[in-house]
């Protein structure tokens, strides 16, 4: 603006000064004069010129900073309510996070005691399932396998006794049968007692013919020669009983031939199918046996894995505390804005302070809390550093 | 339900053959195969090929004839009991008291 002032007179005047060249070219001491004038007012215009702006700019500049004291108070009154507004949520959003984490933390961590716990709880049953399962000594009859061994030896104990009732049972039959042999030898020597009686009564018969032939003075005689008929009569009867009594007696032994087979004759064929189930069942006892334990081995084994597991887990949570420290240092952060909010909360109250002093204030203020703040995070990452070095250890 | 005995030619040898069912009616014919038979050092062989069926008092002669053997320094030998006979051969351990071939 007071350059364009400046430039018109001076263009009309070069102007001017052209068309009176123009015009008046013969005469060179008017066209001297003419250009001085010309200068002259140039040289005026121009003073006149500085001397306004003089004059004119401390009232523009007073002007000025009164509308911009304003706007910086509004901006700054922006300003401070745009931060609180921020600090605050800021801090509630780290209030519950806090909260959200502790609650979690020592639930996770009951979790896990609970977990511990029941992991004892199943080893410990684990165990009683081992014993039982290993102890061949066991003489509460659980095991399975000694039943199935015990029941096995107690067949293989009735065979046996079968069998040795059988030898015995024959070996009776065989004495017996040598007695009936016996018997015939009786039967036969009865024969030649038969036999002696015969010639006896034969013997008494011509005796007492003899003794009639001889009359009165035989008559003794023929007395004792029926005696003797008498006595072989007597005899062939008592052979005859004797006989009888004998084939009684091998009436009895084929009872007792008899008898004999059956208690000498068991069929075998129940044992044998007894035998074959009870094979069977060692078997299947013997495969369930070692599946189990091998089912049971492999949970022992999982077992400390669940311990280590968990603590694992228990000494994950440690993150609680690292994730404190960092909320701790958010913490930290959001009141260093709270209190540079508080210095702008200060340029609204004293509206009438001077901006400059304020603006000072302000910038040292600003100064204070940056340093605070970087020596604080300074110190905070050495000590995240040697948590992180722990850390190794730990996990 | 008969029983056979033979003596080998060279006297060393005697072979009881039992058919069909061994049981306590062959008791007598059985023990009459070998029972009068005193020759030291002779080699029994019960022949049990064609044997079918076999009871407890099989194994009770058969013990018997072992007492026998063992009396006279013989040996006894069960030849070819078919699986049913050998089964109740097992059953009874006669494995561990002769041979059964």
């Amino acid at each position: 603006m007071r350059e364009n002032k400046l430039l018109l007179p001076i263009a009309i005047s070069i102007s001017a000064m052209i068309l009176a060249n123009h015009v008046f070219l013969s005469s060179a001491s008017f066209f001297y004069l003419l250009l001085f004038a010309l200068l002259s007012l140039l040289i005026f215009l121009t003073y006149k010129e500085y001397t306004a702006i003089a004059l004119t700019s401390p009232s523009n500049e007073s002007k000025h900073s009164a509308v911009e004291s304003k706007l910086i108070h509004n901006v700054i009154f922006e300003l401070q309510q745009f931060l609180h507004q921020e600090v605050n949520i800021i801090e509630n959003e780290l209030l519950r996070t806090n909260t959200l984490v502790n609650d979690a933390v020592v639930g996770i961590s009951n979790s896990f005691k609970s977990l511990q716990t029941l992991n004892e709880e199943q080893q410990q049953m684990i165990k009683v399932l081992l014993s039982y399962s290993t102890n061949k000594d066991n003489d509460n009859g659980i095991n399975l396998e000694k039943f199935a061994s015990d029941s096995n030896n107690t067949l293989e104990d009735f065979v046996n006794t079968i069998i040795n009732t059988s030898k015995q049972s024959l070996k009776t039959m065989n004495y017996t049968d040598d007695m009936i042999q016996q018997f015939d030898g009786i039967f036969q020597l009865l024969a030649q007692v038969e036999g002696i009686a015969s010639q006896t009564n034969l013997l008494a018969l011509n005796a007492a013919i003899e003794a009639a032939r001889a009359g009165d003075a035989g008559r003794g005689f023929a007395v004792v020669a029926n005696e003797v008929r008498a006595l072989s009569v007597g005899s062939t009867e008592l052979n005859e009983d004797i006989r009888n009594k004998i084939n009684e007696a091998k009436d009895i032994i084929e009872k007792l031939r008899m008898s004999v087979e059956v208690m000498a004759s068991a069929d075998m064929t129940p044992t044998l199918e007894a035998k074959d189930k009870m094979s069977v069942m060692m078997e299947h006892v013997e495969t369930a046996n070692k599946k189990t334990n091998e089912r049971v081995d492999e949970l022992s084994a999982i077992s400390p894995q669940i311990v280590e597991a968990v603590g694992l887990g228990i000494r994950s949570l440690q993150f609680e505390d690292l994730t404190r420290q960092s909320l701790e240092s958010l913490q930290m952060n959001v009141s260093s804005i709270h209190s540079i909010s508080d210095v702008l909360e200060g340029f609204n109250r004293d509206s009438n302070n001077d901006i400059q002093l304020q603006l000072m204030k302000l910038k040292e203020k600003c100064q204070q809390v940056y340093q605070e703040t970087k020596e604080a995070e300074d110190s905070r990452s050495v000590k995240q550093l040697c948590m992180d070095e722990g850390d190794v250890d730990l996990f | 339900m008969t029983v056979y005995s033979k003596i080998s030619e060279d006297g060393k040898q005697l072979t009881i053959s039992i058919e069909e069912r061994f049981d306590f009616s062959l008791h007598q014919q059985f023990r009459a195969a070998y029972h009068d038979n005193v020759t030291p050092d002779l080699t029994y062989i019960l022949d049990l090929s064609k044997t079918d069926y076999m009871d407890s008092s099989a194994l009770g002669m058969i013990l018997l004839l072992k007492d026998h053997v063992q009396l006279h320094t013989g040996t006894l030998i069960i030849d070819k009991p078919n699986d049913t006979v050998n089964k109740i051969l097992e059953i009874a351990q006669f494995h561990r008291l002769m041979t059964i071939t």
